[in-house]
């Protein structure tokens, strides 16, 4: 190893270090809060919206600390990389004893940890509240390779889901053959449908259209075209439909 | 160092060809039976509206003895429909028949034994009309639908009713012998352009749900259905 390597190895520059993480932090935050809501599907009820939040703010309190370690390996690939022909340095010994390092790295820790907790308990008590205030269910049925729809307390069966904009609903969901995944992209619900069992999950749709539902689970030779459509109608529009399934 | 090169490069072209064969493969194993174009049969007028009318002719099979396997190929006991690769112009009205050879049960839905999609919500089994079969006499089923981000939304379910098991086998087509079939006939409108599925929904294959060996086989139990 030649001197000027030794010299550059033994020197932490920290003024090159943070500025490198700085810039990267920056890029990440703005990234998090600007192109990362574009690449979730558009919103079509409150629990997506929250989804939607909730990856943003995660993304946002990660950045500093992913970008920390960016920022680490670029400055040890640039300042610490041995030169062409050089033989690469032995480890360096262990550091041990630097307690303003220990100090910040358990503050900083814990206060990201308690912080991701509580917002992921606030959001599943949000989700509980909304199952808990609904009178309105639909029996979701997933079997190979299609879904279907029945509607409680009706004749009525459809293989296309119909929903009134604004009113909480319950999907109890369960399997006649194999496990799939029930996903209705824009509302943020996703749960496993298993045979014999029901599971059950609420959503509000607070947005007028026609969304898309997939299966989430590798169910078999056509598992990719278990899709079909979410129809949120406004409440007399709702009803006037089911009425006529039941003509 | 060059040695190191050479071996990394060939490493990669390896990848790439491997990659290249395990795609080829899948290709082959994907339909590429025949294209079974439906005929031209006029005009007709539905709902007032006229539709350039067209017809198309497929049946099903208690085994695969006959249809695009010929004698059989590598599963000959298996259920089968005679073409899988079905072709129909768009914006039109297409009536099929389905001639139906085998026996049958209850489907794990009983709401695949309902008539859903075609031109009055029915069909017609040997020249009755009919909205839904009984639940326990389903045989299989003609199920389409579109193929998202392929084609506009369709839905289409055709159940089709089982031949009686005290029935005489007395038709010999192909390689095979079988009972006198119920013929099915519906009509639907197509839409746009696009790639469409379909598939039976009765448990006609293999494994615990039915849904294995035939049924999860491309060529059987299941097909595209190309609006062009």
């Amino acid at each position: 190893m030649t001197n000027e390597n030794k010299e550059k190895q033994g020197k932490l520059r920290w003024g090159e270090l943070i500025t490198v993480w700085l810039v990267l932090t920056i890029l990440t935050v703005t990234g998090s809060l600007t192109i990362i809501p574009h690449l979730m599907p558009r919103a079509a009820s409150s629990t997506m919206h929250l989804n939607i939040l909730t990856v943003v703010v995660f993304s946002v309190t990660a950045a500093p600390v992913g970008s920390f370690v960016y920022a680490i390996a670029a400055y040890g690939l640039r300042n610490w990389r041995a030169g062409s022909g050089d033989e690469p340095p032995a480890d360096g010994p262990p550091l041990r004893g630097n307690n303003v390092v220990t100090i910040v790295w358990i503050v900083v820790s814990t206060f990201l940890c308690v912080f991701l907790l509580v917002w992921g308990l606030a959001a599943l008590s949000s989700d509980s509240s909304a199952a808990a205030n609904s009178t309105f269910k639909v029996d979701v049925t997933g079997q190979q390779w299609l879904w279907t729809f029945h509607y409680p307390g009706t004749s009525v069966t459809t293989e296309s889901l119909y929903l009134p904009e604004g009113k909480t609903v319950t999907f109890e969901v369960t399997s006649l053959d194999v496990v799939h995944g029930f996903w209705i992209e824009q509302m943020g619900v996703k749960i496993d449908a298993n045979p014999g069992e029901v599971t059950t999950i609420s959503v509000t749709p607070d947005k007028l259209g026609t969304f898309d539902v997939r299966c989430t689970e590798f169910c078999g030779l056509y598992h990719a075209f278990m899709t079909t459509q979410v129809h949120v109608v406004t409440p007399t529009k709702y009803h006037a439909w089911l009425q006529a399934q039941q003509a | 160092m060059k040695r190191d090169g050479l071996g990394a490069l060939a490493t990669v072209l390896g990848g790439v060809i491997l990659v290249a064969v395990i795609a080829w493969l899948i290709v082959l194993a994907s339909p590429h039976q025949p294209a079974l174009t439906s005929n031209p049969d006029g005009t007709i007028t539905i709902g007032g509206t006229t539709y350039n009318h067209v017809t198309l002719s497929i049946a099903t099979y208690p085994d695969s003895l006959f249809g695009a396997r010929g004698s059989g190929g590598a599963h000959p006991d298996w259920v089968s429909y005679s073409n899988d690769n079905l072709v129909v112009p768009a914006h039109s009205a297409v009536t099929m028949t389905v001639r139906q050879y085998d026996t049958g049960g209850e489907p794990n839905n009983p709401y695949f034994a309902k008539v859903v999609g075609t031109v009055g919500g029915t069909e017609t089994i040997n020249g009755t009309s009919v909205t839904s079969i009984p639940v326990n006499d389903v045989a299989h089923t003609f199920t389409l639908r579109e193929i998202a981000g392929n084609a506009p939304y369709l839905y289409l379910n055709a159940p089709l009713p089982a031949v009686s098991a005290s029935a005489a086998n007395t038709l010999h087509i192909g390689h095979g012998t079988y009972p006198k079939p119920n013929v099915v006939t519906f009509t639907f409108i197509t839409k746009g352009k696009g790639v469409y599925l379909w598939n039976c929904e009765f448990p006609c294959g293999d494994s615990v749900s039915g849904f294995g060996g035939a049924m999860s086989t491309y060529g059987y139990m299941s097909g595209t259905l190309t609006v062009n």
